[in-house]
């Protein structure tokens, strides 16, 4: 497969920056950066994403005036616009109007039915449309999960799988379209499940509570209500009520969005982006921070708790020392509530991790791929192989997931 | 004279921070152990008997603790990694970046004098623990930090001293034009990060490199660190640690090795400390580092070997710079012509003598205490063909240069099949 020229349709957003970055880069493609303006910040963007000045010349700011055009040269158009099935399929009817008969036609949808996005194309360019989603930011984050739809060929699918590992350097996964697809079906779960969690031990601190369970040290480079507050609450919200709405089986309760975070979506705090959600960071005027975080119950901010679980301090000072087998053993042995919390915890993301894949990827092992490569977690197979014992195929080592933290 | 056998070793993923991950020395230390021995099909209960017949001992790479991770004495800290390591004898050997390979010299000695019947040889340097500009202060001890570290200077201390080895290159062939030699070192870099995509431990392993970003000095990706070098030029400050299991005849013929990796020859020598006094002292001779010319001359004169009989070569690049310099150290090129393998091929992965197909210091990265065992290591896994996605094909002999300072402490080693 030769891809020499790209058209990624929304490169203002953060994604659209990011992905025209790793075509020109790695892929040293000739990349169309799609906006409503022509702005040059978007190439910014791209040449910082990747740090590279290199590949300023091959990024090309356009706007949607020019979208048939960039369309008609392109040997792979990248949409990257709002998670917005209408917003999309708007877009999709342009590029399919002008797409060359070779040209391949890709979404980076998180999560939508891409089967109902292809009903409405053409035949041609149904059978050259399926997903292509990478994770944020994509230089650090090499996952590319390949959606793949009934009306897409095999060979296709497969020439795109070795140009996206051999070109790109993406860990490549192929799955079948469902609802959030592979990783973030199994990451916004955990994150949700956290979320109902603060609510439900509100009267215990909440959200940081449930994160001092679930820190660091239990295999993550970031805990599940602070992940959310980065992610942003109005991102994390369609991401799971699609998959209330389109999944039913026996862990459909997960995807519930407590109230609480509807209610600070409603107010505007919706994280990092808008200087607070369920955490807020005050800086003073003698250059320190103070850290706080929002309280359920007081439905107000408050200073942050310094938590100290037995079993946590332990684990913490045995990862320190590279004592793992100690680490595991303090958590599986300490009868604390908080202890048994956190295992809940680990046990539900193996067992929902085994689910999934079972129902949305070829094989087993890709869900190892999909949580080490997307989200930076310990991998679940490696997880469960070296907590429960089980003897599952994995390539990955569990060790640098484990991170002591503050 | 016992020869020395190779029965494997591992290194850390060169990626990690080990301050992040809010992890000592005793747990790198740990780890590296534990894998290196699992690798060595080596065990603690062995290490326990052989203690009992005073037949092991244990050297360590390591440059600067001290400054790093306030710590000294991290000969003993073994101790605290397992107690079957109680009463073995252990000690921190340092040359700066050639820390690793002093306490490879010191482990071949102690076999080849029949000391011992296994060496344990561990290099680590933890770097991740200050900042950028705190670290390149610190990299400034393993030159003359009175006579030869501007304070205040904008740029750290190396990166200036291997600057200077580019202009010294400049001035000692006077027919290598410019742009040729800036072109063959942007050429040095886009290679060993290219290497670097196939070591799965390698630091810069999703990182993206191309001839026109290292080419661009002076952009705001890719700003100069030293003279005429840039950031593409510079190898990687990271945290690492890499260990391998050497050992006897003796221990060897009971092991029953299926491929048997021997050292075959070493060179060791010590140009002037002073960067000026080195370039000086090149005058009556055509290489401008003739002191590591020399270290591998001695290295090919022990193991009765030539350039011809070298398949694959790692070496010190710590900037491209000090490549280029290798290459007719090597013996590849002549002299002041070391752009023509570059140009051609022959020092790229495909090509007949590959240099650094871990990708070296530049992509796998280089926790100063650790490369020379890494590089030990890469050597090892080439000629014993486990070297998974950077295997080079069929090699049987391999070389390393590792330098410390300014190419002031100069080693070689060659490692290969044992063919008697």
């Amino acid at each position: 497969m030769t891809i020499n020229t790209v058209t990624v349709v929304g490169a203002s957003g953060n994604m659209g920056a990011y992905v025209s970055g790793i075509f020109a880069s790695f892929g040293r493609a000739t990349v169309f950066m799609v906006s409503r303006s022509k702005n040059a910040k978007m190439v910014d963007r791209a040449v910082s994403s990747v740090r590279c000045d290199s590949i300023r010349p091959r990024l090309i700011p356009m706007d949607y005036s020019e979208l048939a055009e960039c369309v008609s040269k392109s040997d792979l158009v990248f949409e990257s616009v709002a998670e917005d099935f209408d917003t999309k399929a708007s877009v999709n009817s342009i590029v399919a109007a002008n797409l060359n008969p070779k040209t391949i036609m890709v979404t980076g949808s998180s999560g939508l039915s891409l089967t109902k996005l292809a009903s409405l194309l053409p035949s041609d360019a149904r059978q050259r449309y399926f997903g292509m989603h990478m994770f944020s930011p994509p230089y650090s984050m090499p996952l590319c999960e390949v959606v793949r739809t009934s009306y897409v060929s095999e060979c296709l699918i497969s020439d795109t799988c070795r140009y996206l590992k051999s070109k790109l350097f993406r860990s490549v996964v192929i799955v079948k379209d469902s609802p959030a697809f592979l990783a973030n079906r199994i990451g916004f779960q955990f994150i949700n499940r956290a979320l109902q969690y603060a609510e439900k031990y509100k009267d215990r601190g909440g959200v940081d509570y449930v994160d001092a369970i679930l820190g660091t040290f239990t295999g993550r480079a970031m805990t599940p209500c602070r992940t959310a507050d980065f992610v942003g609450l109005d991102v994390h919200k369609p991401i799971v009520d699609n998959l209330f709405q389109n999944t039913n089986d026996d862990f459909h309760e997960s995807f519930v969005l407590p109230e609480y975070v509807d209610a600070l979506i409603e107010k505007g705090l919706l994280g990092r982006k808008t200087g607070g959600g369920l955490f807020k960071q005050d800086n003073l005027a003698n250059g320190t921070k103070r850290s706080f975080v929002y309280d359920i119950e007081q439905e107000s901010f408050r200073e942050m708790r310094n938590y100290t679980f037995d079993f946590a301090v332990s684990m913490k000072k045995h990862l320190h020392e590279g004592d793992y087998g100690l680490a595991f053993a303090a958590l599986l042995e300490s009868d604390s509530e908080e202890a048994r919390i956190c295992m809940e915890f680990l046990k539900g993301y193996v067992d929902y991790s085994v689910f999934v894949a079972k129902e949305v990827c070829e094989r087993i092992e890709d869900v190892d791929d999909a949580m080490a490569q997307g989200f930076n977690w310990c991998p679940p197979l490696a997880l469960s192989n070296m907590l429960f014992g089980t003897n599952y195929n994995t390539k990955y080592d569990y060790r640098s997931f484990f991170k002591v933290g503050e | 004279m016992n020869m020395v056998h190779i029965l494997g070793g591992a290194q850390t993923d060169f990626e990690r921070n080990w301050t992040k991950e809010g992890k000592n020395l005793v747990a790198i230390l740990k780890e590296v152990v534990h894998d290196g021995f699992e690798e060595s099909d080596f065990s603690f209960e062995e290490l326990g008997s052989l203690s009992k017949k005073d037949a092991i001992g244990c050297f360590i790479g390591n440059f600067i603790a001290e400054k790093y991770i306030n710590q000294g004495h991290i000969g003993s800290f073994l101790t605290e990694v397992d107690d079957s390591f109680y009463g073995v004898p252990s000690a921190r050997y340092e040359a700066a970046c050639a820390s690793g390979s002093v306490a490879l010299d010191a482990a071949i000695m102690s076999i080849e004098s029949g000391r011992y019947d296994v060496a344990i040889v561990v290099g680590i340097e933890l770097m991740k623990s200050v900042n950028s500009r705190v670290c390149g202060d610190i990299l400034g001890c393993a030159a003359d930090y009175e006579k030869e570290v501007t304070k205040d200077s904008v740029q750290p201390p190396f990166p200036q001293l291997f600057g200077k080895l580019a202009d010294a290159i400049l001035e000692k062939y006077p027919a290598l034009e410019s742009k040729r030699f800036m072109d063959s070192l942007a050429m040095i870099s886009v290679k060993n990060y290219a290497n670097a995509k196939r070591n799965p431990m390698a630091q810069t392993r999703k990182w993206y490199m191309d001839f026109e970003q290292a080419s661009c000095r002076g952009s705001s990706t890719n700003p100069l660190v030293g003279g005429r070098l840039a950031v593409s030029d510079c190898s990687q400050i990271t945290d690492g640690a890499a260990l391998v299991v050497l050992c006897s005849d003796r221990f060897a013929k009971k092991r029953c090795l299926p491929v048997d990796i021997v050292v075959k020859g070493w060179g060791h020598r010590t140009a002037p400390l002073l960067f000026d006094s080195k370039i000086s002292d090149n005058a009556g001779s055509q290489y401008v580092l003739p002191w590591t010319r020399q270290t591998i001359l001695d290295a090919y004169r022990r193991s009765g070997l030539s350039l011809y009989d070298i398949d694959v070569f790692e070496t010190h690049d710590c900037f491209t710079s000090s490549e280029y310099a290798a290459i007719s150290a090597f013996g590849i090129t002549p002299p002041g012509k070391e752009y023509e393998a570059i140009e051609s091929g022959v020092v790229a992965f495909g090509g007949s003598k590959p240099i650094n197909p871990s990708g070296g210091l530049i992509g796998c990265g280089h926790p100063v205490g650790a490369t020379g065992v890494r590089m030990f290591l890469d050597l090892f896994k080439q000629v014993s063909g486990v070297a998974g996605g950077y295997q080079v094909d069929n090699a049987k002999n391999a070389m390393m240069l590792n330098i410390g300072g300014s190419a002031t402490s100069n080693y070689a080693f060659i490692v290969g099949r044992n063919m008697f």
